[in-house]
């Protein structure tokens, strides 16, 4: 395929590529700042949190907030200036190795302070909120520090300006994560989803590393910015190409939980609810995405792959959803609701539209972050209580939990004048646009889903009749302060974000911040700049997306309840079991589509039967090849010992005929 | 035959020959000490063989053999005394009793 | 009596003749002695073998070292032999065996090893011109004391050790009593 070279292909906007800047000083100084404070709290925490009794938070709270404000600073000087920004600075070489040179260095664009204010913001709520929920904790001094840990390593995936550094940054956010999720290690269940999550995410990375080394053996260098010349690209096969993407992709896939990778993220939820929140909501998990993002240019380079990237990201949605809609455990709606707005964000990067799946990852964070929080904040009122068909009624009794609640549904159900209706119909409006309707379609179908099983979440847990325990009914009561106050903080960008940075329609602040980012990939893709059209083309997706929606909320309304509506549970259950298609959908997707069992079986029975011939082949050939040797050592030893019999006649008849077998060489082959 | 040199060096051959056999076959520590003596007297025929068929070299080569005789008498000493000595621990003069550093 | 110039019927020379003999002796003895069965006889053998060696020196014009070998040889050597064997007659009797298991394996490495050194011997090229030449007394005295002064002195140095050797092994135990008996060494008094 050739690669469109030219800047007249991307039409009526100029692409003015972005110059690489030195950094001040004071940009330097304000980078290490956000870096390094939350890795001074995690040491700081993690060798004095013990001996700081009920108070371990105090050094890692205040580390994050330290390090969102000054964050905040940097990322605000560099959105609000009239150029697009774009400095970095290297701190040192890290590995000077003959042709490997890495260094360690920085990287500060629109892109990167965009993905800084979400992780360092959500971050830090997430650490207000945790001094409530972890209240009763013995052990919270290792959550904090665990933390401050993944703080850490998030920021720096995200200001890292080599591949090698990334992929540094990358297993750090896994081992934060791996140490998060099985937090309460002496419990089983958290015990082995943190290892499945680990040990999926590996088999995810090794792709990804191989992928960095297709790049560095392709451009010759490890530099983000470096790689993106096209000249050594020009050069290369085009299948080549796409057989590197592709494994940069599986390495993305597997930290953003895609399929077939996603079978870690549901189990995930067995860590503390803010843990899924920061980590399995707004953050971690976006990795992938700011990933591909960010090496645009190259991904631009494999157009098969990026289909693939589509593909695959739209299916993780829609099967996301279906599974979404039958599970009972409150957080794992919300993890496999996580999974099918990845996908979205997925789809968006694989046919080419790099600012909405950005936005997106801004909305899906605020919104979804509120929505693990409150859902963390619903599960401490009904005492530990997670399964959906015990809860019932709570919205009199946790006003503030319910009312955030409610906007953050609305707003991931793509709700007006919510983040996510902009996002989301951002996302929707470029596949119609690049006419990619079959991604379109399943789009819309997903939004519909997404209704649905948002608001059959909230009416099961907040209206209707209470089915709570009645031993723990009395006992319903709001959260502290630093729990709802975290919420309602919270809902403000739920609110306000698609209102202030997605407007004006089509020409959005966000576009403009992001869009020189991506501008050399949109060259390459040759994707022309459409204009606006709000009677027109887009008003209609526009209707298109809210009337999808609303569809999908009100039959959940129909069917769960709504303030003051009742449930209408026995529809729900003959729904289920009408006829042979809706309860072969129900189990299938109340099973989850029996991928982990099939993964069980695959990876686990057969894996381990491998196992066993390969142990077999160890103890008998190997062991016993070594056994041999000593078993025969011995015995020729035990046979030799013999010679030795102390009497000194055998040892001259030794002498003698070996003095006559030398002698008669010598002799007669000198003859 | 006399005057020929081979004939004195086969001899002594043969005499060390026998004195080998003596010396591993037999049981006695004295025989072996014997039979030590019979080599001895085969290297210094010939030795002196050697001396007696050379002009330049004869006095030198009896005069080694003076030394050998002098030293074999000298081992025989020290050998037979320590015969003795073993001989009063172990009461037996065998050699193949004389076996404690077998394995 | 002139004796003819040759050996008669075998037209030999006479030397060869004494050669012969000698050598025949010579042969005999040292095999009876290794073969023998009791041990004084073989000591007997070797005196005799050690003659005909005498003799043999002799014919190799070495006067001197043939009396030389009689001298220390039969007068020394096999004096002591002779002693040492009575000394260490053991009170069971001859012993059954003369000859311990291993004599075959013994007897072939002698043979080979005489085989090996016959055929060294035989197929070496030797100056065929050579004759016997007689060692003076004369000449070997003034090489022994004139170029080989000092290994001669450490010779008596070493003959002088060898001595001393001799007596400290052969000692008997009362004259000095061992100090690691069993029991401990006992006292002057106790002895009696």
């Amino acid at each position: 395929m050739d690669l469109v070279l030219s800047a007249e292909a991307a039409g009526g906007h100029a692409s003015e590529s972005l110059t690489l800047a030195a950094a001040t000083d004071e940009q330097r100084l304000l980078l290490l700042a956000v870096l390094l404070v939350p890795m001074a709290g995690f040491l700081l925490t993690g060798v004095l949190g013990r001996r700081m009794g009920h108070r371990p938070w105090i050094i890692s709270v205040s580390a994050v907030v330290i390090s969102a404000a000054l964050a905040t600073i940097l990322a605000f000087s560099a959105l609000l200036s009239e150029e697009p920004v774009r400095y970095g600075f290297t701190l040192y070489t890290w590995i000077p190795v003959g042709e490997l040179q890495v260094d360690f260095g920085f990287l500060f664009d629109n892109l990167t302070a965009v993905m800084v204010i979400v992780v360092t913001w959500i971050g830090a709520l997430v650490h207000i909120y945790s001094i409530g929920y972890m209240e009763h904790d013995a052990s919270k001094w290792r959550f904090f520090a665990y933390l401050n840990l993944f703080m850490f390593s998030m920021l720096l995936l995200v200001m890292a300006d080599s591949y090698l550094v990334v992929f540094a940054a990358w297993e750090l956010v896994g081992l934060s994560s791996y140490l998060l999720i099985g937090f309460w290690y002496t419990k089983r269940a958290p015990a082995l989803a943190s290892k499945k999550a680990f040990l999926v995410n590996r088999v995810a990375d090794h792709s990804f590393l191989v992928g960095i080394m297709g790049v560095f053996l392709i451009t010759g260098t490890m530099n983000m910015l470096d790689s993106f010349e096209l000249t050594p690209w020009a050069q290369t096969e085009w299948w080549v190409i796409d057989i590197v993407i592709l494994l940069l992709f599986v390495g993305a896939a597997g930290k953003s939980a895609q399929f077939p990778f996603h079978v870690w993220l549901p189990d995930a939820m067995e860590g503390p609810t803010p843990v899924s929140a920061l980590i399995h909501a707004a953050t971690m998990v976006n990795a992938g995405v700011y990933f591909i993002a960010r090496t645009s240019p190259v991904f631009a380079l494999a157009p098969e792959t990026m289909l693939l990237v589509a593909s695959i990201g739209i299916f993780t949605a829609i099967l996301a959803a279906s599974i979404a809609m039958t599970q009972r455990d409150i957080k794992k709606v919300l993890a496999y609701s996580t999974l099918s707005q990845l996908g979205y964000m997925f789809a968006a990067l694989g046919i080419g539209a790099w600012v909405a799946a950005i936005f997106h990852l801004m909305a899906h964070g605020f919104t979804k972050g509120l929505l693990f929080l409150g859902s963390g904040s619903v599960i401490h009122a009904v005492d530990g209580e997670q399964d959906m068909d015990k809860m019932g009624g709570l919205r009199k009794k946790i006003p503030i939990t319910h009312w955030t609640f409610l906007i953050a549904a609305l707003s991931l159900a793509g709700i007006p004048p919510l983040a996510g209706f902009f996002s989301k119909d951002s996302i929707l409006g470029e596949s119609f646009i690049f006419n990619d309707y079959l991604i379109f379609l399943i789009g819309v179908i997903v939004a519909a889903m997404t209704g649905f099983y948002m608001f059959r979440l909230v009416g099961k847990t907040f209206y209707g009749e209470s089915h709570v325990d009645p031993a723990v009914e009395p006992k319903v009561h709001e959260s502290p302060p630093s729990m709802t106050g975290t919420l309602l903080l919270l809902a403000i960008p739920t609110i306000f974000l698609g209102l202030i940075i997605g407007l004006p329609l089509g020409d959005s602040v966000i576009f403009n911040w992001l869009e020189p980012i991506f501008a050399p990939a949109n060259e390459i893709m040759a994707l022309g700049h459409h204009a606006y059209e709000l009677i027109g083309v887009d008003g209609g997706l526009i209707l298109v997306s809210v009337a999808v929606a609303s569809l999908g909320i009100g039959i959940a309304i129909w069917l769960f309840g709504f303030f003051g509506l009742r449930a209408r549970l026995d529809k729900v259950r003959e729904l289920t079991v009408r006829n042979r298609l809706t309860r072969g959908l129900y189990t299938a997707s109340f099973n989850k589509w029996w991928f982990d069992d099939l993964n069980h079986l695959i990876f686990y029975r057969f894996g381990t039967r491998v196992a066993d011939g390969v142990m077999w082949f160890d103890v008998k050939v190997i062991d016993g090849i070594v056994n041999g040797v000593g078993a025969v050592t011995q015995r020729v030893g035990d046979d030799v010992r013999h010679i030795q019999t102390g009497r000194v006649q055998n040892y001259a008849l030794g002498i003698a005929i070996g003095l006559i077998v030398i002698a008669g060489l010598f002799i007669f082959m000198a003859r | 035959m006399s005057q020929s040199l081979e004939a004195y060096l086969v001899l002594s051959a043969l005499l060390f020959g026998i004195g080998t056999f003596g010396f591993l076959a037999k049981r006695n520590a004295i025989a072996m000490l014997m039979s030590i003596e019979l080599m001895l007297n085969a290297v210094n025929l010939a030795i002196i063989a050697f001396g007696a068929f050379s002009a330049e070299l004869a006095a030198q080569f009896s005069t080694i053999a003076i030394f050998v005789i002098a030293l074999a008498a000298g081992e025989a000493t020290v050998g037979l005394g320590i015969v003795i000595a073993i001989f009063r621990n172990r009461r037996t003069p065998l050699v193949d009793e004389y076996a404690s550093m077998k394995e | 009596m002139e004796l003819p110039a040759t050996v008669p019927y075998l037209d030999w020379r006479w030397d060869d003749l004494l050669f012969l003999l000698l050598a025949g002796v010579l042969l005999g003895a040292a095999l009876l002695v290794v073969l023998g069965r009791d041990i004084i006889r073989s000591a007997l053998w070797l005196i005799l073998s050690f003659a005909a060696l005498a003799g043999i020196y002799g014919l190799l014009g070495s006067a001197f070292l043939a009396i030389s070998q009689v001298l220390v040889y039969i007068g020394a050597i096999a004096v002591l032999i002779l002693f040492a064997v009575m000394i260490t007659q053991s009170k069971r009797g001859p012993a059954k065996l003369v000859f311990n298991r291993q004599w075959w394996v013994g007897a072939l490495a002698a043979i080979g090893l005489v085989i090996l050194l016959v055929l060294s011997i035989l197929l070496t090229e030797w100056d065929p011109t050579a004759t016997v030449q007689v060692a003076d007394a004369r000449d070997i005295a003034l090489t022994l004391f004139d170029d080989y002064l000092f290994a001669f002195l450490a010779l008596g140095v070493l003959l002088l050790a060898g001595v001393i050797g001799g007596l400290y092994l052969a000692r008997r135990d009362d004259d000095m009593p061992m100090t690691n008996i069993p029991g401990g060494v006992p006292d002057e008094e106790e002895a009696v």
